[in-house]
């Protein structure tokens, strides 16, 4: 009756509940914690010219590679529950089918750590101010403040139908995907949700995608992002 | 120890067959509420990090079929029967013409279009993706990470349950 493989089971079995009561009650308190992100997202430069989507490929598309300025205050989606935020900026823009909804693609992404996440090479360095490299190892903003200025993207982007000369009534719209400890996962509201406030700006004003022109190979570079795995995807 | 009855014996056969059947009706139960044929997936590759890494456990809900762009969804690529957990990037139709995804792990340089099936360029978020990404628990799915890697350890864990079923009997 109380032999130690009795009272070893009653232990894990009291840490189990205990446990899971904790991560209950956080995945819980995120709900009740106050949110007001605001954003300022401004288009620098768009192009369009053709390319190939791999290399073996016959189909010629056309592809947009779009500069940007972003401004954002997101400090406030960092609660205790939070991991990192998964931040994206897409381009949004009508189907050639007026029936259709929007088409998005993302053109920039940045995982934002939380300052109790461990350090992992596939998160965002913000750059240093003045663009100057980053000096040692202190960010210049706190977690979820950022201001880019002429933001190359990393992503350069191809409608389904392989046409994105001359299209209209484009948009760059900013997005999220907050990643907790545990719980659920929650992404960008423009609505207000009991305490969360929805984002304040967070889009670009509308423009149109030029027409293909001849454009220096240094202009189309595009911004490298952490990840690890550069060869084929896992 | 070893001399039971046949009515006790009968008696822990048939619990034992009452929690393996009310495991397997709460899963098929949870399968239905998300109708996704798994609803609960682990994660097998790191190809996310540092969102997920391998051994999270993910909990999936496929009534959503209006997928946005950002989220994280599960798919099977024709053919194969490996899940592969990654996000969406690109989303086209959606209305009258069938939803059209591209998908990227966030720890990979490209896009996933090498994954998919030869001629298919996109995915077809009706056909091809089982859910997307509601919630996740760290780490707790890593014990069938290492059942499936390490096949012994499924012998030595049934071997260490069956010892203490017949220890606890005194």
């Amino acid at each position: 009756m109380h032999s130690a493989l009795v009272r070893v089971q009653n232990v894990f079995g009291f840490f189990t509940t205990v446990a899971f009561v904790v991560a209950t009650i956080v995945a819980l308190s995120v709900v009740v914690t106050p949110q007001a992100p605001s954003a300022s997202v401004k288009l620098r430069n768009v192009q369009v010219v053709r390319g190939r989507p791999h290399y073996y490929s016959t189909k010629r598309e056309e592809y947009a590679h779009i500069k940007f300025d972003l401004d954002a205050d997101l400090t406030s989606l960092f609660n205790w529950n939070t991991k990192q935020v998964f931040l994206y900026l897409t381009a949004t823009y009508p189907s050639l089918d007026p029936r259709e909804p929007p088409s998005q693609a993302i053109i920039w992404d940045a995982v934002l750590p939380s300052l109790s996440a461990p350090l992992h090479h596939n998160q965002y360095i913000h750059p240093a101010k003045n663009g100057k490299a980053s000096k040692g190892k202190k960010a210049p903003y706190p977690p979820g403040e950022i201001h880019l200025a002429a933001q190359r993207p990393k992503y350069q982007i191809t409608d389904f139908s392989g046409k994105l000369q001359n299209r209209t009534d484009a948009v760059l719209e900013l997005g999220w995907n907050v990643q907790p400890w545990v719980g659920a996962l929650t992404w960008v509201n423009y609505q207000d949700f009991g305490v969360w406030k929805g984002l304040n700006g967070g889009k670009s004003k509308v423009f149109q995608f030029p027409e293909i022109r001849k454009r220096k190979e240094a202009d189309l570079k595009t911004e490298k992002g952490g990840e690890g795995n550069r060869g084929k995807p896992a | 120890m070893l001399s039971l009855s046949p009515r006790q014996l009968a008696t822990q056969v048939l619990n034992f067959a009452l929690v393996l059947s009310t495991a397997f009706m709460l899963w098929k139960g949870l399968s239905i509420a998300s109708n996704s044929p798994s609803p609960i997936v682990v994660v097998l590759s790191g190809s996310m990090e540092p969102a997920f890494a391998r051994g999270d456990l993910l909990f999936l809900w496929n009534r959503g079929l209006d997928t946005q762009i950002g989220e994280v969804v599960v798919y099977n690529v024709k053919g194969k029967d490996i899940p592969i957990v990654h996000r969406v990037v690109r989303r086209f139709g959606g209305g009258s013409t069938p939803l059209r995804l591209l998908t990227k792990g966030d720890n990979n340089a490209a896009d996933d279009t090498e994954l998919y099936a030869r001629g298919q360029d996109f995915l077809n978020r009706k056909e091809d993706v089982i859910g997307s990404v509601v919630g996740f628990v760290p780490f707790v799915g890593y014990v069938t990470i290492l059942l499936s890697e390490y096949p012994w350890l499924k012998q030595a864990m049934l071997g260490l349950m069956g010892v203490m079923v017949v220890l606890q009997r005194e």
